[in-house]
């Protein structure tokens, strides 16, 4: 099971991608969880994720969420732009997966 | 060049959003804000215009008697929630008992109140609290007092001269007594600070604080000029791909919120209402059309005159969020960010929207915002209403989308000029792709 947390201003945005995510994600057959949270909740979320994706509009986030999530030893980064903006649930499940690696 | 701006934009963005204080402060505003929401629906319930149709004035009057108080216990002493919220979110940010950091700062606030109302006709009435000192006019001091008092709190719990209770005692208990000392410190600290004002000076620090601070950073804030400077700047950041409201409202917000806050109270007085731009203003004349930059009006152009089929597939993802106001789609996916061809209509369009709006109001065809809370994600056309409770507020609105629609067309033909071309080339060599295929 892979664990996906997405991360923007509210949660608003990104729960738009999480829904085309999670869609990708069954039509391949792969099992994940896969949620949104506001920046006020990304850090304690984070416990529970493999990777923690942040919408595009919120990348000075990065740096802070990366020293949190050095602790977990899991990832951050930003969504593609384009990806983000098509709602492009393929594209940032991948990016999501390719993050994760073998774990 | 673009990307020059951007790196350095990207850098001072993070430290605003991240700074301890503004994101304590938007925390803290996002405390109160479910209980303004419902005291500003009652508002607008109690002041439908068909009201007074159908029930008598001595019938509404005693309506606005009883429900009134959702108001009142809200909106009008929302300063107790957002200095309760400082408090708690402060210590919670160092790692302190965050719930007594919360009370700790509200009683500091209320050393500093004054417990004496005086009345219109100059009697005194002393053990009582005047509304407008937990609300509106109290906002500044409040804040201000809610970060020192958090601050002198942690500082002393993190000192950790707090008492320590052996083993087995239940840990509620030494919690208790463990918060005693701090908060004795920084009472005690606040008591003095009153003293000092109301026997030396004699005065209290509401009424300084408001005429030094508050007002005239109100006054600047409710200004044309400093409001097209913010605007410009939102639209600036979201431009090289930054969430500009995140990142200005924190800074402005309390000014804002503080406007609307004035106006409620006046609206509720049945007077003038006072400031044209409040946190309303922004929230429905700027964002309510779509999102930032008002992009509904963006995703309609598309619709009906774009032939491009990738700009049209971003308009019907764009579309559905859009009525609600959120059009990260549009931003990202058109896309708008680091867009050359998009930058004029882009910052101009909400310029002249705001510029529109602002002389409308102020020549008094549409209502100023009554103040109520509508949050930003209400549809266009319904947050006008709320808004200005009156139906020009959605005439209005439907005005602004057109100014944006017209603004936004001629660049929209150009793009979409060069992305048919695009998109022709991109069949053509599939096309040509398909032929080689064929002939091996």
């Amino acid at each position: 099971m892979k664990k996906i947390l997405l991360a923007c201003s509210s949660g608003m945005s990104t729960s738009l991608l999480v829904t085309k995510m999670e869609a990708h994600a069954k039509s391949i057959g792969d099992e994940a969880k896969i949620w949104a949270v506001g920046q006020d909740k990304a850090k304690q979320e984070m416990a529970e994720a493999d990777v923690v994706l942040i919408g595009p509009q919120m990348s000075f986030l990065k740096g802070d969420l990366q020293k949190e999530a050095e602790k977990y030893g899991i990832k951050v980064d930003v969504i593609d732009m384009m990806a983000y903006g098509m709602a492009d649930g393929k594209k940032a499940y991948e990016q999501a997966l390719s993050l994760i690696g073998d774990k | 060049m673009f990307d020059k701006i951007s790196s350095f934009l990207v850098p001072i963005a993070g430290k605003l959003n991240n700074n301890r204080y503004l994101s304590v402060l938007r925390d803290a505003f996002m405390l109160a804000f479910p209980l303004t929401v419902f005291g500003s629906m009652v508002v607008v319930l109690l002041n439908l215009p068909f009201l007074n149709k159908f029930l008598n004035d001595g019938t509404i009057a005693t309506l606005s008697n009883t429900f009134g108080v959702a108001q009142s216990a809200t909106m009008s002493i929302m300063t107790v929630f957002v200095v309760f919220g400082i408090g708690y979110y402060l210590s919670k940010s160092y790692n302190v008992e965050a719930v007594f950091g919360g009370i700790v700062a509200l009683a500091s606030f209320l050393f500093l109140t004054p417990f004496t109302v005086e009345t219109a006709s100059g009697e005194v009435v002393t053990g009582v609290l005047s509304l407008d000192r937990l609300g509106a006019k109290g906002m500044f001091l409040g804040m201000i007092s809610a970060f020192v008092a958090g601050e002198i709190y942690r500082k002393i719990v993190q000192k950790d001269i707090a008492i320590k209770m052996p083993a087995g005692v239940p840990p509620a208990v030494s919690k208790s007594f463990a918060a005693l000392i701090p908060a004795f410190i920084t009472l005690t600290i606040f008591l003095v600070i009153h003293a000092v004002v109301a026997l030396v000076f004699e005065t209290n620090l509401h009424d300084v604080i408001y005429s030094v601070l508050q007002k005239p950073l109100t006054g600047l804030g409710s200004g044309l000029i400093p409001t097209l400077v913010v605007v410009f700047l939102i639209q600036l950041l979201w431009f090289f791909g930054l969430h500009g409201q995140i990142i200005m409202n924190s800074v402005m917000d309390p000014i804002w919120l503080s406007l609307s806050l004035e106006n409620l109270e006046a609206f509720k007085a049945g007077e003038q209402v006072p400031h044209i731009i409040s946190k309303t203003f922004m929230d429905t004349f700027t964002v309510g059309m779509g999102g930032t930059g008002m992009t509904l009006a963006v995703v309609a152009a598309i619709l009906v005159f774009v032939k491009s089929k990738q700009m049209k597939q971003v308009a019907k993802i764009g579309g559905a969020p859009g009525i609600f106001n959120v059009n990260e789609p549009i931003i990202f996916g058109l896309p708008i960010v680091m867009n050359p061809l998009i930058l004029i209509p882009w910052i101009v369009s909400p310029l002249v929207v705001v510029i529109f709006t602002y002389f409308m109001m102020k020549i008094g065809v549409v209502p100023p915002p009554t103040g109520v809370v509508v949050p930003w994600t209400v549809p266009i056309g319904f947050s006008g209403y709320l808004a200005t409770n009156s139906l020009m507020g959605s005439l209005l609105q439907i005005a602004n989308f057109f100014i944006v629609f017209a603004i936004w067309l001629p660049f929209l033909k150009v793009i979409d000029r060069v992305n048919l071309k695009k998109e022709e080339e991109e069949a053509k060599a599939a096309m040509a792709n398909q032929n080689t295929d064929v002939n091996m």
